[in-house]
């Protein structure tokens, strides 16, 4: 065996690569900037820049400040904590709607410690994050034992979750002095007008970001989600790796939960639910952006931050509410559409010719099975 | 527009309608020419269908018969200075698969994947393709459409259930409903069917069934595109064949009076037996590597076998001798075998119950590559080192230099036609895929490689191209057992073979020596000793 081994090892298996070999797959500096920064790979990017310009123009007093560009980033820092949980398990090939549930059970939860059962802070905190743990495995053991269909499972989950939030509260808000001082200072403290969730944001996206790119954990998970079958025979554990993605957005909402409850002052029933339309569309945004079709940390922030500058600059421009909402809902269709056309573009034909005979591809049964985001999750 | 009758055309000889049938050209393409970036798919491309027969497309991969499937079918427009004739009227090229031109003019496509839907049956399939009979208020009209149904598989002589999910019924009768709803409101006299590799999923002794459906078709008048990689088909079923080779059309000859090494030579541009058999050591030890007893499954009752060291072990068997299920038994730890021991060669060997045995060194390649092998939005380099990432730095970083160094060693020593290993791995062709595979799993240095189907849908240069690899592989040591429905593999990569019958091993024969019709006649039970 060893002689094979050795003779079946490539020579290049070394730290010191063969230069022949890596020639064909070096790219000059310029072409990965140019590629970089091209729309199609952050085409977000260019987006907000539009964005920011169109606002600007149109409320010129107060929206070209750095006052509006603090207040879009402290107030979206949740969505983007939330949106950031969602990653791990989307990539896996699993969907996490318990996230906000999550969220709410651990914003209750530690408020309720501390103000009622006058427990330190640190107590309600490891309370709520435990519960919230706890919360992830009930989800792995329904979706990866119990083989159920994650996206029902998890929504199912999601009212046993809510149902216990109910039973603490009496579906009334937890709140009490003991809850001022440090408590609020988990999300109101800020450094330069910027607010430590802010802060925690860029610390997990950067996290995430990594463990996704630069681990092989990660491109285990991102192999889990495009292909669990032949990833399973290609000897990775894929269902511990979904099960542990489960317990990872349980945990990281966990988190956003007791951000939250901080940030409002009072642990809220209800103020969780709110955010999943938002931290979903998000995720799915930011998959169109840097990594083709993956979901990834960075996209997922400048998705949160399109959505957030659309939202805040409408709202600075007297806008009707309902007009975020459209605002939200277009860009997200635009967003996937684009990147639905992009990676079919891919394909090595023109965007022109293509068009033109869609009709009769779809009759064919031809369109290249390519990612979309739509079907990697 | 009533649906065409192979079978009462296979008993009339005269065709009506069709003047002069030898010489009428239904479809004829000129100057087909395909530019990808950096490389040219196809070249200059000529190509014609004659009512009434079956035209043969082949080439291996990468030669540009899918990119002319391709542009026929409308997927890709070719570059400027095409011309196409629809049955002598000139059309424009882009047009051709559009069905535009009325049904006499028609082309219709059976893909790979016949592009059915599996959880519904015969009826709504149909449906799906020609469209619902359905009432002013939009409700459909069942019983109309049981009957469009009953009359579009008729001809066909097929005798199954149209009210069960396609998912229940035979691979055959599958591709029989897939071409049945290409046909629909279909003139066969004036109408070309392109089939692209559709044996590539039968079982063997179903293949005659579509050879018969096909036949009938041409009898009536049909012209045929048949693409496929088995010579045998193209000599049991094709009259003429056009070969590709590199995006250039290498000739295009009758086949009657083409003798299977002239086609091969054409292929391959090299001279190369179609009787091919891979180096592999004719003499191996008769130290046991991997002993099996008692292995029982789904269709596996009592196998009893053994591995020997260094050895070709072919598993041969129909689709229901357990031959499929043998080899999951032994690599996947989801596949539960109900019974039976192993023992593996080792300091202290001894038997283990099946479920308790850590198959690790016993590496399985999967028999469906899109479904089970490729992970398609991932690039070469993704695919290649997905086994092995934790050889790259540790847990905490993977080390991308090394990775990369590794992939592209492997890359170079599979010879994998690829722009890079960056690229996508869809973008590379089926054998290429294929290769990409077998580095996966040969990267984990296995003892023992179990090959399942080794080479469905490759062309016979890559076929090759693996069969010496594996051979190379064995000769340094590695141990493989093959599993195929195509006999093909097990004769030229082979040892010695085990041929399953109702999930025992019904007989074991030494490879070398063997013929073709010896092992058919002993996988379907019969003495072949007549031979």
């Amino acid at each position: 065996m060893s002689q094979r081994a050795i003779t079946s090892a490539p020579a290049t298996d070394t730290t010191d690569a063969d230069p022949m070999s890596q020639d064909a797959y070096t790219v000059s500096t310029a072409d990965r900037v140019k590629a970089f920064l091209s729309p199609s790979n952050i085409g977000g990017v260019y987006v907000l820049l539009v964005m920011i310009v169109i606002f600007s123009i149109w409320v010129p007093d107060i929206f070209p400040e750095w006052d509006t560009a603090k207040q879009i980033m402290n107030t979206n820092a949740i969505n983007a904590l939330v949106a950031l949980a969602l990653i791990i398990p989307l990539s896996a090939g699993v969907f996490d709607l318990s996230v906000t549930a999550t969220m709410t059970l651990s914003g209750v939860l530690c408020t309720y410690a501390v103000v009622n059962s006058g427990q330190p802070l640190i107590v309600g905190f490891l309370i709520a994050m435990g519960a919230s743990v706890l919360v992830g495995v009930m989800n792995g053991v329904v979706v990866v034992v119990g083989k159920i269909d994650s996206l029902i499972a998890t929504l199912a989950t999601s009212f046993l979750v809510l149902a216990m939030v109910k039973w603490r509260t009496g579906s009334r808000n937890v709140s009490g002095v003991e809850l001022s001082g440090s408590f609020t200072n988990i999300a109101q403290k800020a450094f330069g007008g910027l607010t430590l969730p802010v802060f925690y944001a860029v610390v997990l996206a950067t996290i995430i970001w990594y463990v996704l790119e630069h681990t092989a954990t990660g491109r285990r998970i991102y192999a889990t989600g495009f292909n669990k079958e032949a990833t399973r025979l290609a000897s990775v554990r894929t269902e511990r790796l979904r099960f542990g993605s489960l317990i990872v957005s349980s945990t990281l909402a966990g988190f956003a939960g007791i951000v939250l409850a901080s940030n409002l002052g009072s642990g809220s029933p209800t103020a969780g639910t709110s955010y999943l339309l938002s931290a979903v569309a998000a995720v799915f945004l930011g998959a169109t952006q840097l990594k083709h079709g993956r979901f990834n940390a960075w996209g997922t922030i400048i998705a949160v931050l399109i959505l957030g500058t659309g939202t805040t600059g409408l709202g600075l421009a007297k806008v009707d509410q309902w007009a975020q909402d459209v605002f939200t809902g277009v860009v997200l269709i635009a967003a996937l559409a684009l990147t639905g056309l992009e990676v079919r573009r891919a394909g090595s034909e023109s965007r022109r010719a293509r068009s033109k005979r869609r009709s009769a591809l779809t009759a064919d049964g031809q369109v290249p099975s390519s990612t979309t985001v739509g079907t990697s999750a | 527009m009533t649906a065409l009758t192979p079978s009462r055309g296979a008993t009339t000889h005269s065709r009506p309608n069709v003047v002069d049938d030898g010489q009428r050209t239904l479809l004829r393409v000129t100057g087909v020419s395909k530019t990808f970036p950096g490389t040219k798919a196809l070249d200059n491309v000529d190509f014609d269908v004659r009512a009434g027969e079956i035209h043969a497309l082949v080439g291996h991969n990468g030669s540009g018969k899918s990119t002319l499937i391709k542009v026929l079918s409308g997927y890709h427009s070719p570059d400027p200075g095409a011309l196409a004739w629809l049955d002598g009227e000139p059309v424009d090229i882009t047009e051709l698969g559009h069905g535009t031109h009325g049904a006499a003019g028609r082309l219709s496509f059976v893909h790979q994947d016949l592009g059915l839907v599996l959880e519904m049956n015969a009826i709504d399939n149909l449906a799906l393709r020609g469209g619902f009979a359905r009432t002013h208020f939009g409700r459909v009209k069942w019983r109309e459409q049981n009957r469009a149904a009953r009359r579009l598989m008729a001809p066909f002589a097929v005798d199954f259930d149209i009210h069960q999910p396609l998912s229940k019924a035979t691979p055959v009768e599958r591709t029989i409903v897939a071409i049945a709803a290409a046909l629909q409101g279909w003139d066969s006299h004036g109408g070309v069917l392109v089939l692209d590799e559709p044996t590539a999923v039968l079982p063997p002794g179903e293949v005659h069934r579509l050879f018969k459906t096909v036949r009938a078709l041409r009898d009536n008048g049909a012209g045929m595109v048949y693409v496929s990689h088995r010579l045998d088909e193209i000599f049991g079923l094709c009259d003429r064949v056009t070969v590709l080779r590199n995006g250039k059309e290498v000739a295009t000859r009758d086949v009657a009076g083409l003798s299977k090494g002239e086609l091969v030579h054409l292929m391959l541009g090299v001279e190369m037996q179609p009787d091919y058999r891979a180096p592999v050591p004719e003499t191996v030890s008769t130290e046991p590597l991997l002993e099996v007893r008692g292995l029982a499954g789904v269709y596996l009752r009592n196998t009893t076998f053994a591995l020997h060291r260094g050895e070709v072990l072919g598993i041969a068997g129909l689709p229901d001798s357990g031959r499929d299920e043998l080899p999951r038994l032994l690599t996947d730890r989801s596949s539960m075998a109900y019974d039976g021991e192993v023992r593996v060669a080792g300091p202290s060997p001894r038997w283990t119950a099946f479920s308790a045995w850590k198959n690790d060194a016993v590496v399985l390649l999967p028999p469906d590559r899109g479904r089970e092998g490729i992970i398609s939005p991932m690039t070469v380099r993704e695919n290649l080192t997905l086994s092995v990432l934790s050889r790259f730095g540790n847990p905490f970083r993977l080390d991308h230099r090394r990775e990369r160094a590794f992939a592209a060693g492997w890359i170079d020593r599979l010879s994998v036609k690829t722009a890079g290993a960056s690229s996508g791995v869809m973008t590379l062709s089926g054998g290429n895929q294929q290769k990409v595979l077998f580095g996966r799993t040969l990267a984990r240095d296995p003892e023992v490689l179990v090959l399942c189907e080794p080479t469905a849908g490759v062309d016979i240069g890559a076929r090759h191209a693996i069969y010496d690899f594996v051979a190379e592989q064995v000769r340094l040591g590695l141990s493989v057992i093959v599993a195929s429905s195509d006999v093909g593999d097990l004769l030229a990569l082979c040892t010695r073979i085990l041929v399953l019958k109702d999930g025992v091993v019904a007989r074991e024969m030494p490879a070398a020596g063997l013929t073709e019709h010896q092992l058919v006649h002993a996988m379907e039970g019969l003495e072949s000793e007549t031979q």
